[in-house]
C-alpha cells in the first residue's frame, strides 16, 4: 500500500509509509506487538489518506472470504472416496 | 474399488480419519476448485489426496493441524500433477502489478469514491466477479490468496503449506493482493462499472 505524498520529494511522510508496510500484518493480526498495534490505529484514526486506504484493503479481504465455505463436494466424489476407505 | 488399509493404521486410526477428515472435504474441494480451475481436475486432485492422506496418516501427528496437513498434500499433488499440463492466466502480468494502485484509480475516478463506506464499485462485483478474478491470478499468487482470504491460514501455516518461507509466503500475499485489485478493477471496467474515462 502507499501513503499520502509530503509534496517535497514524492515520496511520503515516514509515519504514513511505516503504517501501510504493516498494514498487511495489522490486517491479518500477523507478527505485531501489542504496541505496534496500537501505533497504527493511533496513526489510522489521525489521518485520513492512511485510513481510506486501510479501509479499501479491508473491504476487499472481506468480499474474497465471503467465498469462504461456498462450495460443496460433489457427492459422487464424496461416495467414491468414502468407499475407497471401505475395507 | 476399496482401498486396502494401510498395514500402519489400526482400527482406531482408520475411524479418526474418517471422522476428522472426511468433513474436511468441501474445504478441499473448493481450494482444488481454485486451484485447477476445471471441476473434472478438481475432483481428480480431491480424490488423490485423501488417498495419499490415507495412506501416510500414521505420519500425522495427533492435536496438530489436520486441515494444514491436508491441504500440504493437496498444494504438493496440485504442483506435481496438475501444474505443468496448465496454461497461465496472461491477463495479470507482473510489471503491472508493481505499480498498481488502487486507491488512487478509485480517487482518480471520483474523488468521493474511496472514502464512501459503501463503495459503488466493490459493492458491484459479485462472487462471480470476484471468484473470476482470483483464477485469473498467476498460480502463485491465486495460491496465496486462496489460502490465506478463502481458508483463512496463518503466514506461519501456509508457510508449511507451500513449503517456502514465511518471508515468501509474505511477499506472495501482498503481490496477489495486488495483483487481485488490479483483476477486479480490470473486470469492473470491462463491466462498464466505472467509465474509462479519467484515466490517461
Amino acid at each position: 500500500m502507499r501513503g499520502e505524498k509530503d509534496g517535497s520529494d514524492g515520496g511520503m511522510k515516514p509515519r504514513c509509509r511505516e503504517t501501510l508496510e504493516r498494514a498487511y500484518l495489522f490486517l491479518d493480526g500477523e507478527g505485531l506487538t501489542h504496541e505496534e498495534r496500537v501505533e497504527i490505529r493511533v496513526h489510522l484514526e489521525a489521518c485520513r489518506p492512511c485510513y481510506e486506504r486501510y479501509g479499501l484493503e479491508e473491504e476487499i479481504t472481506k468480499l474474497v472470504a465471503r467465498l469462504r465455505g461456498g462450495q460443496t463436494c460433489p457427492q459422487g466424489l464424496r461416495d467414491r472416496i468414502e468407499a475407497l476407505l471401505h475395507r | 474399488m476399496a482401498e486396502a488399509r494401510p498395514a500402519t493404521l489400526n482400527d482406531e486410526d482408520v475411524e479418526r480419519f474418517q471422522r476428522d477428515a472426511l468433513p474436511l472435504l468441501d474445504s478441499l474441494y473448493g481450494a482444488a476448485l481454485r486451484m485447477t480451475r476445471n471441476p473434472a481436475d478438481a475432483e481428480d486432485l480431491v480424490q488423490e489426496t485423501m488417498l495419499r492422506a490415507y495412506r501416510s496418516f500414521d505420519r500425522f501427528e495427533p492435536g496438530t493441524n489436520l486441515k494444514a496437513w491436508l491441504f500440504r498434500i493437496l498444494t504438493n499433488a496440485y504442483i506435481n500433477a496438475y501444474r505443468k499440463k496448465q496454461r497461465e492466466p496472461q491477463k495479470v502480468s507482473q510489471d503491472q502489478i508493481e505499480d498498481f494502485d488502487l486507491y488512487q484509480e478509485l480517487k482518480d475516478h471520483d474523488p468521493d469514491l474511496a472514502r464512501t463506506p459503501e463503495n459503488i464499485v466493490l459493492d458491484s462485483l459479485v462472487d462471480s466477479d470476484i471468484l473470476e478474478a482470483i483464477e485469473d491470478l498467476p498460480e502463485q499468487f491465486r495460491l496465496a490468496v486462496v489460502l490465506s482470504d478463502i481458508e483463512g491460514f496463518s503466514y506461519a501455516e501456509m508457510a508449511e503449506i507451500m513449503d517456502v518461507p514465511m518471508g515468501t509466503v509474505m511477499s506472495r500475499l501482498h503481490r496477489g493482493r495486488r495483483a487481485l485489485q488490479k483483476r477486479l478493477w480490470d473486470l469492473a471496467r470491462e463491466r462498464g462499472i466505472v467509465k474509462s474515462a479519467g484515466k490517461k
